[in-house]
């Protein structure tokens, strides 16, 4: 992935601008999106914000909104240094353009890596706006403060809203070298806004990519060979075109598509096609044996991720080392809004309404796909071509960082040279997500002679695994290993929130559990002793403050984990309580989370609750499994997540801070799973090395 | 075939095959899209109108058997901008990605026109009926046990 901190380095080239050939730069980025609908006057210093004659503020934010609240957090960051009248803020998806750096909106880093870029926009504006208004008002521009999108004349209180400066202001030089607020002045920042997209979700108006409706538009739907890798061999196709309301049916790369005049036509179509596919060599994995079978073929070697001391000595003079395996299975996303993509086709353009979390990897994808149809057309011209546009996400959590139903969209709108709409039926999306990888886990560890833990040995194997979340252990323990097989994986798979982070906090925290009882010691208190961040500590500490950690008995028993992902510290506690000898029930999580100064509490606690909620899903439902190259769930019925009623109380604490900002969409999903099989093991005395995990019956 | 549709208080002329439910109905031909497909087989509850005051999974159930009984989408019921429940449901920043809100908004709905003074158990069987992956379910408890205490603190003023 391309680095994500090339934003700022264009802010800066966008900065560096005069005020007016902005403005010009502003109108030819974006066409109709970005330029005022009349001609009337604004003031648009770079390429976050528009100020207009009527006072109305329109910030472009480039990270995509799936839910996560990015567009209000970021707003108010440029809000926060513009000192503008929050009522009259609105916000609009930039469009795609190089000045906004690498648009793709993944491992929580929207609020890290906009932080100060964002405030030195909003800043440099507010600065040129008192200018012109100190200029108006005739008086020193050190006399003048900003304040609700007026500059206040403070000895007189005299004033000028910043409409009536628009003009003035868009002369001006831009202002260089503008000092920050300091957090005690912040009077945004720190607040629970309401959320500037949430009216629309309420009454029904919020067009998602899926609602996109366009006059003549036919609807499309895709079969796509249900063994990962296999080939066409044969369909139905001249069938398929006799029923009613079909308009074609035809072969791409990926699969068959069905053309029809409405959703309902398309999806029956699709039910009703025969297709012969040659299954190819994935035919003969199965979850059960994925793992051993790539594993003998592969010539891969483990990588080393961390050494100190001496492991293997010591684990080699140890009387009898304990020694665990836990396996993580495929999980999916399940994005509420299906894959869809809709593609207008006009004079040899594409306009494109795609659900991404990255309209610059759309654009790319967009771009090959065309390329494959029209070879001799240059990238460049094509993608001058094709606009991209960005809705809001019915759901992202990683799955739409890959492109795949941009690409197919494209191939069927070449062909048709119509407007069509692709939609995936739930089905097909279930068994051609990216899915969180299969992995095992092979941990070996000894103790010293007080019972503390001497040697970590942690060897994970997985498909197309990652190191994150693994590369440090965040304990002071003296001889630790941590290597990793990562294997080719004929399965595709993919970010799924907070991604590796996830399957090696769950290998660590629970390993940690096991050790700390072997020693009979209070994993609690052990993990205070040993940790080496010191933010994890507090988060710790504070958890174990607020759940009364040492009230504990055979009815009310706790199982706490600890990760840091995404710059920002987490501590989660489980409750679980004991209904008889064999069967428990959750009773609450709590979650304590240091992420550095919290721009909107209130979102970040939506964050943590549906984090929670997300990982009990994958932790106590039934996972995806592979079997003979297939997936063998279809839909929420045979892949549930968490319902209303099996949704324990959740309680979120934030720690107070005024460090940078670190992640919050993942970084509350790594440590619940852990902390369940912690609890499970505390009131059981066998750890979990399966998912799902089980509350009732005999463990 | 034709059909005429009463939704939302207007009656509305549609052609559509006699098994196409009611949800593709609204959506592609009336474009109603506030009513959202995600599971298409009436588990997750995100396609969920209000037929004559009952809410009903609209990928369940075809138009044409939606004839002669007033049909009432999201669009419908939020033109009450002043219930309790898009109140409370704003004001705790109920929704996340809000793909299934309509869904959840309508049952909440139906479940407090029926029962101003909702059980715990009598919201949990209402409410587990709407899946949300955001993990929205905390947020809609308090927004429903507001919103019932306003209903009922408007009844006993009246």
């Amino acid at each position: 992935m391309k680095p994500f901190d090339s934003a700022r380095r264009d802010f800066l080239k966008c900065s560096a601008l005069s005020a007016s050939s902005a403005l010009l730069l502003g109108i030819a980025w974006s066409g109709e999106i970005v330029a005022a609908k009349d001609a009337s006057p604004s003031f648009q210093p770079n390429a976050w914000l528009k100020i207009d004659s009527q006072g109305e503020v329109t910030l472009y934010i480039a990270e995509s909104e799936m839910g996560q609240g990015t567009h209000t957090a970021l707003a108010m960051l440029i809000a926060e240094e513009l000192e503008v009248d929050w009522q009259h803020v609105r916000v609009e998806h930039a469009p795609l353009d190089p000045v906004y750096g690498f648009q793709g909106t993944g491992g929580s880093r929207s609020v890290r890596k906009s932080w100060k870029p964002l405030r030195e926009a909003g800043a440099v504006a507010r600065q040129m706006l008192l200018t012109a208004g100190s200029e108006q008002m005739k008086v020193p521009i050190k006399s003048c403060r900003a304040l609700q999108s007026r500059v206040i004349h403070t000895p007189s209180s005299n004033s000028v809203s910043y409409a009536e400066l628009v003009v003035r202001a868009a002369e001006l030089p831009t202002a260089k070298d503008v000092p920050l607020k300091k957090p005690e002045e912040y009077r945004l920042i720190g607040t629970d806004l309401t959320r500037l997209d949430l009216a629309d979700k309420l009454n029904g108006k919020v067009r998602f990519a899926i609602d996109t409706q366009l006059p003549g538009m036919f609807y499309a739907t895709i079969a796509q060979c249900p063994v990962f890798g296999g080939t066409l061999k044969h369909f139905n196709g001249a069938e398929i075109k006799q029923r009613p309301g079909i308009i074609d049916c035809f072969e791409i790369e990926e699969g068959v598509v069905v053309v029809g005049n409405n959703t309902w036509q398309a999806f029956q179509a699709r039910k009703a096609l025969q297709i012969e596919w040659d299954e190819g060599t994935t035919a003969q994995l199965s979850s059960d044996n994925i793992l051993r079978r790539l594993k003998a073929e592969s010539s891969e070697k483990s990588h080393l991720l961390l050494q100190r001391g001496e492991p293997i000595v010591q684990l080699e003079s140890a009387l009898k080392p304990i020694t665990t395996e836990y396996r993580l299975p495929f999980q999916a996303h399940m994005t509420p809004e299906p894959m869809n993509c809709t593609v207008q086709v006009a004079s040899g353009k594409y306009i494109i309404w795609a659900p991404t979390q990255s309209p610059t990897s759309a654009m790319s994808h967009a771009v090959k796909a065309l390329k494959s149809r029209i070879p001799q057309a240059s990238e460049k011209e094509l993608e001058a071509r094709i606009e991209i546009k960005t809705p809001l996400l019915g759901g992202g959590f990683g799955r739409r960082i890959m492109q795949d139903y941009v690409t197919q969209a494209v191939k069927i709108a070449h062909r048709l040279k119509r407007t069509v709409q692709l939609v995936w039926p739930r089905e097909e999306d279930v068994q051609h997500d990216y899915y969180h990888p299969l992995i095992e886990h092979h941990l070996r560890g000894r103790l010293d002679s007080t019972g503390n833990p001497l040697v970590w040995h942690h060897q994970i194997t997985g498909l197309e695994s990652s190191k994150y979340g693994a590369d440090s252990l965040p304990y002071d323990i003296p001889h630790v290993r941590v290597e990793m097989l990562k294997l080719e994986s004929p399965v595709p798979t993919g970010p799924w929130r907070s991604v590796s982070n996830h399957y090696n906090a769950y290998a660590i925290e629970h390993f940690f559990d096991e050790l700390a009882l072997a020693g009979g010691q209070n994993p609690l208190e052990l993990r205070l002793k040993l940790l080496t961040e010191p933010r994890l500590k507090v988060v710790l500490q504070t958890a174990a403050e607020a759940v009364s950690w040492h009230q504990q008995d055979q009815q009310r028993i706790l199982g706490c984990a600890v990760h840091s992902s995404f710059g920002s510290h987490v501590a989660e506690v489980v409750e679980l309580i004991r209904l008889d000898e064999h069967n428990l029930r959750l009773g609450k999580v709590t979650c304590v989370v240091d992420c550095g100064i919290a721009i909107n509490p209130d979102t970040i606690k939506a964050q943590l609750e549906g984090s929670v909620i997300y990982a009990l899903s994958a932790a106590l439902k039934p996972p995806i499994r592979l079997k003979n190259g297939r997936i063998e769930q279809h839909n929420f019925h045979d892949y549930p997540i968490l319902r209303f009623r099996e949704t324990p109380p959740i309680e979120i604490i934030i720690i107070n801070s005024q460090l940078d900002p670190g992640g919050i969409g993942e970084p509350g999903v790594p440590p619940l799973a852990p902390a369940l099989a912690n609890a499970l093991l505390a009131a059981h005395g066998k750890p979990v090395s399966d998912f799902p995990m089980r509350l009732n019956g005999a463990a | 075939m034709a059909l005429t549709l009463n939704i939302n208080g207007s009656s509305t002329k549609v052609e559509a095959d006699g098994d196409t439910p009611l949800l593709w109905v609204l959506r592609d031909q009336l474009g109603l899209t506030g009513t959202k497909y995600s599971c298409g087989i009436g588990v997750c509850g995100s396609c969920l109108v209000l037929l004559d005051g009952t809410p009903t999974k609209a990928c369940q159930i075809t138009a044409a058997a939606c004839v002669g009984q007033p049909i009432t989408t999201i669009e419908g019921l939020a033109q009450q901008t002043d219930h309790p429940l898009l109140k409370t449901w704003l004001a705790l920043q109920v929704p996340q990605c809000g793909y299934c809100q309509s869904g959840q908004i309508i049952m909440a709905y139906a479940l407090l026109s029926k029962n101003s003074k909702p059980s715990a158990d009598e919201i949990d069987a209402a409410m587990s009926q709407v899946l949300c992956r955001c993990g929205s379910y905390p947020r809609i408890r308090q927004a429903i046990h507001q919103a019932a205490g306003l209903i009922n603190a408007k009844d006993t003023i009246a």
